[in-house]
């Protein structure tokens, strides 16, 4: 059966993390999905949530009511807009005048929010959506026994109360996919629910630098052949900034990091260069892939 | 109204001085009372073996009301949201959530904003990102932008005065 979504594209990925949208738009149609983009969409809000709450409740509610407009469930790839709208849900479910302050707001553009839209992100969308029975019938080319870990993102994970695609202490559905893509996946490594630092990069970029640099050097010194991510921050941090990442820890890193994404791409088939890989800043050519014909 | 007017004017944003100050009042009458400092969120805290936070001392500097020295303080910033206080704290306190209303208290009462933010900000209200498209160098060395990967146009707001408006509308509305 076809999956339609539309697809929130949030800031960072369509104006940077272009790996992931790409490889995404190519490798989710395999497995029936649709994804649908609409006109309107902003900022999630979380970027401007130290600034003012309530601007991010505002951008959230005015998303989801982008959505619920058009009668489409949410695809959000990103974790951080994931948690916020998810938050947005929360709040105003439990906050009826709060909604009500929101609609009034909303009503300037012609949209109401009544809560109606479900959201997906990519882990639930391949784990509890898609399946990992029909990701294995699909899949052309294993990945032989890659040795690799899985970075969730603390947005993705966190917190629970609000409801997350995954478990906060002992996530594990990331592996689960990269086994059945034919990976041999790391179920677990100390450094598995350290932050990638993303968060501070507006006002303390050094130290974030500090936090990706950490993570990556452990990787590294634990014989890893690859990370694998599914937040374009985390990605930002890990992949396209993983040079400078490595200065503040003094240590020369060279780690593979892949969207998930990617690599599920890689695994159904999907052309090599439809999937983005030379915006990968990491040595991701270090590994080789049986090519997809 | 300008960038300038939405987050550096203490006197324009009393009334949501006043949101935020009960905000912090109810945080600290209802909330602050169940910490019984066990610690476990500074134990967990991603920004304290880097920049030293004690989500727990957070916590119990709000109980005594050293609102004004906390808001005041750098040490807010530093938190990474990594949200381990939210999820693990055995009475529900979530310290991160007191630390993003400070943070908004030190924004609302006309402290300047550290870093990128004024510029995500005014990015927001422009075109409703934090950023325009980005060029971008590939592994290979060459540069590419959006529109030379074969992606369709960027999403954005489709009447951007009706979204500034609504914008700097929540950034100064009244309680």
């Amino acid at each position: 059966m076809k999956k339609k979504y539309a697809l929130f594209p949030g800031c960072l990925m369509p104006t940077e993390q272009y790996g992931y949208e790409i490889s995404l738009r190519e490798a989710l149609p395999v497995l029936g999905v649709e994804l649908v983009d609409v006109e309107g969409f902003s900022c999630c809000g979380e970027p401007m949530k130290s600034v003012n709450q309530l601007m991010t409740l505002y951008l959230s509610a005015r998303n989801l009511a982008i959505a619920e407009k058009h009668h489409l469930d949410l695809f959000v790839p990103c974790a951080m807009c994931h948690m916020a709208l998810s938050e947005c849900i929360y709040v105003l479910e439990s906050n009826p005048a709060m909604k009500e302050r929101m609609n009034g707001m909303l009503a300037a553009e012609g949209l109401t929010y009544t809560g109606k839209q479900h959201l997906v992100h990519t882990v639930d969308l391949l784990y509890d959506h898609i399946g990992l029975e029909t990701i294995k019938q699909h899949v052309k080319h294993p990945l032989k026994g890659l040795k690799l870990a899985a970075h969730y993102g603390c947005h993705l994970i966190r917190p629970s109360e609000i409801g997350r695609p995954v478990n906060s202490e002992n996530p594990q559905k990331i592996e689960e996919i990269l086994k059945a893509l034919g990976a041999d996946p790391v179920t677990e490594y100390p450094q598995k629910l350290d932050c990638c630092g993303a968060p501070l990069l507006a006002n303390l970029p050094e130290s974030a630098l500090t936090k990706t640099g950490q993570k990556l050097q452990a990787i590294q010194e634990q014989g890893i052949q690859g990370l694998v991510d599914v937040c374009p921050w985390c990605h930002k941090m890990f992949d396209s900034r993983q040079t400078k990442a490595g200065e503040t820890v003094a240590a020369k890193l060279h780690v593979p990091v892949f969207y998930l994404t990617q690599l599920l791409g890689l695994a159904l088939g999907v052309k090599k260069e439809k999937l983005g890989l030379e915006l990968n800043l990491s040595p991701v050519d270090t590994i080789s892939f049986e090519e997809a014909v | 109204m300008t960038i300038v007017d939405l987050t550096s004017m203490g006197e324009p944003q009393s009334d949501q001085q006043k949101e935020i100050r009960n905000r912090l009042r109810s945080l600290q009458d209802q909330i602050s009372e169940y910490c019984y400092q066990c610690a476990k969120c500074t134990s967990g805290c991603e920004a304290h073996k880097l920049l030293e936070l004690e989500p727990h001392k957070i916590v119990a500097l709000l109980k005594r009301g050293l609102i004004n020295e906390l808001v005041n303080s750098d040490v807010i910033w530093t938190c990474m949201t990594c949200l381990k206080c939210r999820e693990r704290c055995p009475q529900k306190v979530a310290p991160v959530e007191i630390l993003f209303a400070l943070k908004n208290m030190a924004v609302a009462s006309g402290k300047q904003i550290p870093g990128k933010y004024t510029a995500m900000l005014q990015s927001i209200l422009t075109m409703g990102l934090i950023q325009d498209i980005q060029q971008i160098t590939t592994r290979i060395n060459t540069t590419v932008k959006r529109e030379d990967l074969g992606l369709p146009a960027l999403v954005k707001p489709t009447d951007p005065a009706k979204f500034q408006a609504g914008i700097m509308k929540i950034a100064m509305e009244k309680v």
